[in-house]
């Protein structure tokens, strides 16, 4: 036992004396976290599609399709069945879906000839959009109100005269930033857990650390456990720091139990971290564990719902997708601290991430060597 | 500790160990005993199969065939037991370079169950001043001299030191000797590995003499070297060697004067002589006669290297 707490001393005395690594660990996803939750959040280079539904069909809805399509941003295509575009959105084809109902343009000749709308403050096009894609929505909405204001001033009095009325899914008001976090901590757990264990294991494997321990009583067991302790203990404080940082400086919401995302944040560790364990025994060298680590994180960066949301994957992707952990680790973070979704919900995420968890530790303690 | 042995058996019994990697045959059926409370020294070039032997008899490593008994207790089946009794310093030994020499010392402590005090280990390998340093910044020695420390946690009877003096300077090298002669006074079994013929014989009771993974000779150093025929040796280089063939060469010196073996390595011309006055004066006349220009001409009493030499063919540490 005493070994056990020795272990775990040392472990953690290593990390915080190397404050480089400590810098940087937490550097980067800072860094992140301001380069794209403020450039992205402008709207540069991303593609949006939305379908327009014309209820109205009068001259004035005509004149706001036709500033609608001048800017340059969201695509619009003119539809006709709202049921159809609705399940376009659903399915992700489209990210908007623009509705202009009747009286639209009955409200707009009211305002052009009385300057005013009688008992109401504003005439209103509904904006329907997919919460849980968020990257694109903030984008888009943005634009969008942009272009209906434009239009809105236009008309008398430069009164807000016609206003967006947006519907989500989800009644939370999420900004990019609420996606990303989530994203930045899972990316975090994923790296450090499996690109740190394996280097760090092979690298004292190679220099005799390890051996030199296995000529004393110490188990293996005792060594991994201790290990994983460590790391817990490292990872919680940084996922929290993250979380932390996004709340204080970006407004970031944890909207869910935070008991429930630190169980989340445990799971993938553990996860991680064991299949972190795999590739240093399947490693030979420590200058071979970093490429084998980076061959397995590296996809799963892009192709995890860290940064782009899982929908926008091609369908051909999607089995892989739904398959690998980090999809359900930044998922189920992302649906506990924007949506605030509890067990109930997240059970199918618990238990993929669990089967992982189960099946990569097995294979770690089988494939486990001191040299 | 319920030994299994009495005093004046062996402590640690090898017995035709074979250890393979792939083609290579690093051990290959090496057989000693080492008796309690001496210095038994692992003497042999580099890839001799010393750190190998050494860690089959840690049971840092299964062998292929062939056992390791340390205290009675077999290294395969009864590993727990034997972890208990042993000490290790290996080779290359690294250690958490951030962490402080107390700390390091505390941690491997708690993996015993009776560790000795940390403090007076400390104190014992000179290392007091340097206990709330990090490993990062100590210098070879006092990284060595802490690898031991680290080895005598647990008390043990036996003490494996696997080169524990190569690379450092000859100050710090006078520093591990003593400290290694002062364990000895304590009773402990020391298995030392070196490739410094004169460490062997300034610190062995005994020397096994390895080569290409087989022992090929074990006894006192005085007896090793009273085993060469000759007791003196004669070294010189030449100038202008293409002149002859070698194996001529040497033939023609092997006919001077009293001379035993002419051997040579690297341009090292080396005689083995019992009668080192005859065969140098009739070296020089030899060497008139043939017109060589000689130099670094030195005579010396022959040494374990000299044993080594005549034993293999080969140099404990190719220049």
């Amino acid at each position: 036992m005493s070994g056990y707490f020795q272990l775990v001393l040392a472990q953690l005395r290593i990390f915080f004396r190397n404050r480089s690594v400590i810098f940087f660990t937490l550097l980067f996803p800072v860094v992140l976290m301001i380069a794209l939750g403020s450039f992205l959040g402008n709207g540069g280079g991303v593609s949006l599609s939305a379908t327009l539904i014309d209820q109205d069909q009068t001259p004035a809805s005509r004149d706001l399709i036709g500033s609608l399509e001048k800017q340059q941003v969201v695509s619009f295509s003119v539809g006709t069945d709202e049921t159809k575009a609705m399940d376009d959105l659903k399915q992700g084809d489209v990210q908007f879906v623009v509705v202009i109902p009747v009286g639209y343009g009955k409200d707009i000749t009211e305002i052009e000839q009385t300057g005013s709308l009688s008992g109401r403050n504003s005439t209103q096009v509904q904006v329907f959009y997919d919460e849980t894609n968020l990257t694109a929505t903030q984008i888009g909405l943005s634009v969008l109100n942009q272009t209906v204001d434009q239009v809105s001033k236009g008309l008398t009095h430069y009164n807000q005269w016609v206003t967006i009325q947006e519907r989500g899914i989800q009644a939370v008001n999420l900004k990019y930033i609420d996606f990303l976090v989530p994203g930045i901590v899972a990316m975090m757990i994923m790296s450090n857990n499996l690109n740190g264990v394996a280097a760090q294991i092979a690298a004292w494997r190679e220099r005799g650390i390890l051996r030199r321990m296995q000529s004393t009583p110490l188990r293996a067991s005792t060594f991994i456990a201790a290990q994983i302790t460590a790391r817990l203990i490292l990872n919680g404080f940084q996922a929290m720091i993250v979380i932390l940082i996004g709340s204080l400086f970006f407004g970031t919401q944890v909207n869910g139990s935070w008991f429930l995302l630190v169980c989340f944040v445990i799971l993938g560790t553990l996860t991680f971290m064991s299949i972190g364990f795999i590739i240093a025994a399947l490693a030979k060298t420590p200058e071979s564990a970093s490429p084998i680590a980076g061959f397995i994180s590296f996809p799963m960066l892009f192709l995890g719902g860290i940064f782009f949301p899982i929908k926008n994957m091609p369908d051909w992707l999607q089995p892989v997708v739904q398959l690998i952990p980090i999809t359900h680790l930044s998922t189920a973070l992302r649906e506990v601290m924007n949506i605030g979704a509890d067990l109930s919900v997240l059970w199918p995420e618990a238990l993929l991430l669990g089967g992982w968890m189960v099946v990569a530790f097995a294979a770690a303690s089988y494939s486990f060597k001191w040299e | 500790m319920n030994d299994k042995i009495n005093e004046g058996t062996p402590i640690i019994q090898v017995d035709g160990l074979i250890k393979r990697y792939g083609d290579f045959t690093a051990v290959n059926g090496i057989q000693f005993e080492v008796r309690q409370g001496e210095v038994f020294g692992l003497l042999g070039p580099n890839g001799a199969g010393k750190t190998t032997t050494m860690e089959l008899i840690e049971g840092l490593r299964k062998p292929d065939g062939g056992t390791a008994k340390v205290a009675g207790f077999d290294t395969q089946t009864e590993l727990a037991q034997v972890k208990q009794i042993i000490g290790v310093q290996l080779q290359s030994t690294s250690l958490f370079e951030l962490l402080k020499v107390r700390e390091i010392m505390t941690m491997y402590a708690s993996f015993y169950n009776n560790p000795l005090s940390v403090t007076d280990l400390l104190e014992d390998m000179i290392l007091t001043d340097k206990a709330d340093s990090r490993v990062k910044g100590l210098s070879g020695g006092q990284k060595q001299r802490l690898a031991i420390a680290l080895a005598l946690l647990n008390d043990p009877k036996v003490v494996f030191l696997d080169e524990p003096t190569t690379g450092l300077d000859p100050q710090a090298r006078r520093t591990l000797w003593d400290i290694i002669l002062r364990l000895k006074q304590q009773g402990k079994t020391i298995v030392l590995s070196t490739h410094y013929m004169d460490e062997a014989h300034a610190l062995c009771d005994r020397i096994c003499l390895i080569d290409q993974g087989k022992v090929i000779a074990l006894d006192t150093p005085e007896n090793l070297v009273r085993s060469l025929q000759s007791e003196s040796a004669i070294e010189f280089r030449l100038q202008g060697t293409e002149v002859f063939t070698e194996q001529g060469f040497l033939q023609e010196l092997q006919q001077l004067n009293d001379v035993k073996q002419a051997d040579s390595r690297q341009e090292v011309y080396i005689l083995y002589t019992d009668h080192l006055q005859s065969t140098l004066l009739d070296f020089v006349r030899f060497t008139e006669e043939k017109k060589l220009l000689f130099s670094d001409l030195q005579t010396r009493s022959a040494t374990l290297e000299d044993v080594f030499l005549q034993m293999t063919g080969r140099r404990l540490r190719e220049k």
